[in-house]
Formats: C-alpha cells, structure tokens, sequence
C-alpha cells in the first residue's frame, strides 16, 4: 500500500486536474453555478424546519442551525459516494488505454465534493455568526479533526462502491437506495439524545441502543458535528399525551474515537480491495 | 540490452469469459439456479517474447481477437499479463482513440490540459507546448470552444496534436490512422517520419498493410495470441497476405 500512496502522490497533478475538472463540469452550463450546491441544503432546511417545528412540535430554539449542522456533512457523504460510484465506469475507455493510478478517478469526486462541503461550512458559519448569533464554541478546533475522517470514511467506501460498479452495475443504484435509508438511521432530522429515549425497549436497553446506534461511524461524526459546533440544547417535543424534555447529553470522546478508528479501517480496507482489483477494470468487455 | 525499448518474456494473458456476464445482480441471481456456470478461459496471448529496440517501428499485424491490441494493452501497462514478464525503458503515450478523454463540455483548451496531465505531462509543461499544439492541430480559432461543438476531425487532430507533443519515448497506435480524411492521414505519416528520424520506438496495430509496408521497418504476425512470424515488415506481411488469402477460400 506504500507503494501504491507513493505513486498516487507521483499523479498528485493529475488528481487535482480531475478535482478541478469535475468542479468545472459540474456547474459549466448553469447561470447559479455553485450557489446551486448551496441552494438544495438551505431549501431542504428550510423546509424540515418548518415541519418539524410547526407539525412536528419540536420545541427547540435555533432548530435550523442544529439541522444545519448534521445536514451539510451528510450531503457530503451522501453527494460523494454518488458521485464516485460512477466515477471509474465513466472513464472506462481511458482505463482501458491509458495508465494512470486508478484510485485517482472516485478520489477526484471524493476530493471535489471535500471543497463543496468547505465551501458551505463557511456559509454555515456566516449564518451561525451573522443571523442566529451563536457564539463560536472552542470546539471548534476539533472541526478539522472530524472533516478529515469523515474524509478518510467515504474515501475508503468509495473506492469500494467505485470498483464494484465497474463490474456490477447495480452497485449504484443499492448505494441510492442505502443512502435514502441510512438518512433515517443518522441524526441529522432528530437528535441523538432522543435515540437514548427511544421507545424501542425497557429503559434498562437505552444505553446499548444508543451504544450500537453510534457504532456506525457516519452516524456519531453527524453527532459530533452537532456537539462540537453548537452548544448544548434541551430538546424538547410536544407529544400526543404528554410533553417530552431531552436533557443534553455530553461528548462520548470514546465512541468518537471508534467511529475515528473504524473510518480509518475502511480507509484502508477499501483502498486494499480498490487495488486487488484495479487491474481488472481494463479487460471488462 | 541496453539499446531495448520493450522486452516481453514468455507473456501469456488469459481472459476469463463468462457467457453469462454477471454484470448485474440478476445475472448473479440467475447463476444460482444454474447447475454449471459457463466460464471459459481465453487464451489471447500464448508465450510471446519479443524485443523492440529504440528507434525501431513494429507493425502488429493478424485478423480480428489474434491478440494485437491485448499486447499494445500490456506494453501500455493497462492490462497485467496472467505470465511472464515485461519491461518497457521510455515513456509511454498511447494515441488514443477518437474523443477518449475529451470532456465535451469543455473548451479544447481545457481538454489539452486534461488530456497531457493524463499522459503524463506537467501544467508547465503543457502551458510551454500549448501554442505547438494548438498550430498543429489546426485549431486556433476554436480553442475556447466546448469540444461538443467540434466535428469528429477537429477532435481526431486535437487529440494526436497532444499525444505527439508529449516527448514520448514510445508510441502506441492501435488503429488511430484508420479515422480521419486524406489531409489528416498525411500529417501523422509525415509526424511519424519525424519520429523515426528523431529514433523514437512506435509501435502500431493495423490492418491496411500498405500503411504496414510504408512506415514499419519490422512486422509481428500474431494468430491466436502466438507470433507466427517476426522480421523485415515486406516479408512478413506478404506472408500474412498469403495466410489470409487462403483462409478466404477455404470460407468460400
């Protein structure tokens, strides 16, 4: 794997083309060019916003903001692993002629929507500061730290779904359809400390409930997210019967730091298998 | 050997042949069902050693699947052969084919950079060869126009234009002469002559022979994936040409 980092750093050039290329191409015949990827976060805000506030009856101040801030590393995740699925089989007859190292086409769409996801966290902060006026949190140092395993996570499952793709087409359309169901299953529309509630099982369940929730690490980075950019809140939801207060809970430093090791895991593990296979992509017929 | 530009030692490549691709997941579902998966081996290069100095020009010639573009694959380093072993000493540019690596959407210009990053030149590079390029294919007036709007003679000569600006060392053609109207054939003839007097390595696949004849000095005959003969291109190709003949009358 050495060697292999080492000629992915001889192509760096090559690789930030392609990033920059796939920036290009994206928004080359659109009048809104960029705004377009900010457009689709702050529509859909807006309205889960509204729903869950007026129908829902989600009694929290600034909801927008904690929505904000899971919602935009999600559409990372989810924008980049749709985008590298097709990444290599786009390319496949300058695969099938040219050498380069392979790895560098579902990077490229990881790396690209890296810059869109940075871009709107400027936006984001723009709107914390300036509209809501929350205060910067200290935390926020940590940001960083969770962007580039987030990263090192979709790099690892795109190197994956993209070599997949190559020779089963349906990876991409499981990808969708295990996108659309994983949305529900991180805490971007909820919080995680409603999860500690949940009404799935006898109190005595809560802790591993909520345990095995945020052992699926693109759920617990959403979560620390969350708590590392906004201050803690009191979550509370006007129920049918009754109302509901969650009390905010603090940091898990310990799940976090599983969620960073797994991200690093399937880093690796998929640039292994990427590289098991890439050879393989020339002779598909 | 000092003065080799590619060796190839006892190459084989085998391909494995599904006749029902699992391309997709109702192929893999369907399989199950299926007592006896269908997978055949192909064989389509079988022991090939060969040597290629530096300033020689190969021709590969053979009928269809005898292998010539399985072996520009493994000397390309796209495809790794199933035995053996390969050296290539030089840099590497294979002529691609019509629009490979062109992005329609954007301007030639952008493109010419895409496509010489790809082949392995730097930004600076690129930026010092760009008005070379750029003259040599003809396309000054049309640089900053989205390749979609090009006809497919436009892109031909915009893609040979940076491929034979990258200072390769060694030359792969499969078949990139075939495309292209009269004035344009001439230009890469008379590019190609300029290659053999700068003592640069080409290596072409074909079938018109007397392209063969014309530009390579050597011939490498392959049928099903063996070299049947390799030496002085006239030689070799009049024997192919009997082959062929042959065959097309025992069909008759």
């Amino acid at each position: 794997m050495i060697n292999e980092l080492r000629e992915l750093y001889r192509y760096r050039e090559l690789l930030w083309t392609l990033v920059l290329r796939e920036l290009r191409v994206r928004y080359k015949n659109s009048y809104l060019g960029f705004f377009w990827s900010l457009i689709v976060p702050l529509v859909t805000v807006a309205v889960l916003t509204i729903v869950f506030k007026r129908v829902m009856g989600m009694v929290i101040p600034n909801y927008s903001a904690y929505v904000l801030a899971a919602f935009l590393p999600w559409m990372y995740f989810q924008t980049a692993l749709l985008d590298s699925s097709q990444s290599v089989l786009a390319q496949i007859q300058l695969v099938k002629k040219v050498y380069f190292p392979r790895e560098v086409l579902p990077l490229a769409a990881v790396l690209a929507n890296l810059i869109h996801f940075g871009l709107a966290l400027v936006v984001f902060f723009v709107y914390l500061l300036g509209y809501v006026g929350a205060p910067l949190l200290p935390s926020v140092a940590l940001l960083p730290v969770l962007v580039v395993f987030q990263t090192l996570l979709i790099a690892g499952l795109s190197l994956i779904i993209s070599c997949l793709n190559v020779f089963y087409e349906d990876t991409k359309y499981i990808v969708s359809i295990g996108l659309q169901l994983m949305f529900y299953l991180v805490p971007v529309i909820y919080f995680s400390e409603q999860v500690y509630h949940a009404q799935l099982a006898s109190p005595e369940w809560q802790r591993w409930i909520y345990l095995i929730y945020h052992l699926n690490p693109i759920a617990m980075l959403m979560t620390a997210y969350r708590k590392v950019l906004l201050p803690p809140i009191t979550v509370q939801q006007v129920g049918v019967a009754e109302k509901q207060t969650f009390a905010s809970l603090p940091m898990d430093w310990g799940l976090l730091a599983v969620a960073c090791a797994a991200s690093l895991v399937v880093f690796v593990l998929g640039y292994a298998f990427f590289n098991k296979r890439k050879w393989d992509f020339a002779e598909q017929p | 050997m000092k003065d080799a530009a590619i060796i190839l030692e006892h190459v084989s490549k085998k391909y494995r042949l599904s006749h029902q691709p699992y391309s997709s997941l109702k192929g893999i579902l369907l399989s199950i069902f299926r007592y006896r998966r269908r997978i055949e081996v192909h064989q389509a290069l079988n022991d090939v050693s060969l040597t290629i100095r530096h300033g020689e020009t190969v021709g590969l010639i053979g009928v269809n699947g005898s292998g010539k573009s399985t072996l520009l694959a493994i000397i390309a380093r796209v495809i790794l052969p199933t035995a053996g072993k390969v050296w290539v000493n030089g840099r590497v540019a294979p002529l691609l084919q019509l629009g490979v690596g062109f992005h329609p959407d954007l301007t030639g210009l952008e493109n010419i950079y895409f496509n010489g990053i790809i082949l392995g030149l730097t930004r600076q590079q690129i930026a010092e060869r760009l008005p070379a390029i750029v003259r040599f294919a003809e396309l000054v007036e049309f640089i900053d126009t989205p390749v979609r709007a090009y006809s497919s003679g436009m892109v031909l000569r915009l893609g040979f234009a940076v491929a034979v600006h990258t200072d390769p060392e060694i030359i792969l053609m499969d078949e990139v002469l075939a495309v292209g109207d009269e004035a344009f054939q001439h230009k890469c003839l008379r590019k190609i002559q300029e290659f053999q007097r700068e003592g640069r390595t080409i290596v072409l696949v074909s079938h018109d022979m007397n392209q063969v004849r014309q530009v390579a000095s050597r011939a490498i005959w392959l049928h099903q994936g063996r070299v049947m003969a390799d030496g002085a291109a006239e030689e070799v190709v009049d024997h192919y040409l009997q082959f062929a003949e042959e065959i097309e009358k025992q069909s008759l």
